[in-house]
């Protein structure tokens, strides 16, 4: 991993790395009220990844904390999932919705735009599983690129 | 005569397919118009009181259908422990040097 | 109409983007055209109104899968064939 694109290229990288991570993040939260969800939003965060391993090349050892995020966001996930046994319901249960909480907001019914705060565990559950959708993503981009520079070719 | 076989073969499930499409219309006699619509409306009308979210096909996928995402979450992380196990050479370099 | 149009002109170029996949001999080439044709594809989802399915079309399709490839045509070689 010690190529360098030209000049051209990191410029224009330097200029969209940012809108593009900033658009996978609005994918992510307003994954309840939007197209989009934690799959649409960490693929498109892990395409800045993508751009920034190709037009630099040079990049230090991202593996730990890559793999940590991956595995903090799917236990994160599955222990949401398992609250809803704990709380007296069942796998999977919706049980912060129009509570008054995080993202216990009330939406109105019908045709409306919607706000933030409504959604209970679905917002939080998108949140999760962004994380471990961009950190599993981008290790696979990483190692990709780490293991495809040190390799031998076979004559 | 194999090629004949599988022709036929394939004709044969063609017209199958045809006649499911033929049958699977609608009452007024529209393709566009789906028969079994018993889910749909459910979650249609379910998922804004009950829980509280305005996106539906996002309802589905985290809350009604959650396990599914469960599943395609053990997909991506099987998928990169198959990716971290394949290419792990520079790896076995550094412990043959420590040698 | 210009719907009727729109969508045609969509299905001619992923029919031509995938010949072209297939017709180049150079592998980095036959990538590219591989991610211009996830990206008309995702086009043609979002015609047919599935905006999320195209969000992940375009992002998994036309980024992600081209970056592996060239990593992947990277460490064996450029040519098709065996030399």
């Amino acid at each position: 991993m010690n190529w360098k694109m030209s000049r051209v290229v990191r410029t224009v990288t330097d200029v969209m790395v940012v809108p593009i991570i900033v658009f996978g993040i609005y994918l992510i939260i307003h994954g309840h009220l939007t197209p989009g969800g934690g799959f649409q939003g960490g693929a498109v965060v892990a395409s800045s990844t993508a751009l920034l391993i190709i037009a630099y090349g040079s990049f230090r050892d991202y593996k730990k904390d890559f793999s940590s995020v991956e595995s903090i966001g799917l236990t994160l996930f599955i222990f949401l999932a398992i609250l809803g046994i704990l709380l007296g319901a069942t796998l999977f249960y919706n049980f912060g919705a129009g509570t008054g909480g995080l993202f216990g907001g009330r939406v109105a019914e019908g045709i409306n735009p919607g706000y933030i705060n409504t959604g209970g565990t679905v917002p939080l559950m998108n949140i999760m599983v962004g994380l471990e959708v961009t950190a599993a993503l981008s290790l696979i981009l990483w190692m990709m690129a780490k293991s495809s520079d040190s390799m031998e070719v076979e004559a | 005569m194999r090629k004949i076989f599988a022709l036929i073969a394939l004709l044969v499930i063609f017209a199958f397919m045809i006649l499911a499409v033929v049958e699977m219309r609608g009452e007024d006699g529209g393709f566009g118009e789906p028969v079994n619509t018993d889910m749909d409306d459910y979650f249609l009308e379910d998922s804004q009181p009950h829980n509280q979210v305005n996106n539906v096909v996002t309802a589905i996928l985290f809350d009604y259908r959650g396990l599914d995402t469960l599943g395609e979450a053990t997909v991506l992380f099987s998928a990169v422990s198959g990716v971290l196990t394949v290419l792990r050479k520079y790896q076995i370099k550094k412990l043959e040097v420590k040698k | 109409m210009i719907y009727f149009i729109l969508q045609l002109l969509v299905l001619f170029g992923l029919v031509i983007t995938a010949a072209a996949v297939i017709w180049f001999k150079d592998l980095i080439s036959a990538a590219i055209a591989l991610g211009a044709s996830s990206l008309i594809l995702s086009l043609q989802f979002y015609l047919l109104r599935a905006p999320d399915v195209a969000i992940a079309e375009a992002a998994v399709g036309a980024a992600l899968t081209t970056a592996i490839f060239i990593f992947a045509i990277r460490a064996s070689q450029r040519e098709e064939g065996y030399k």
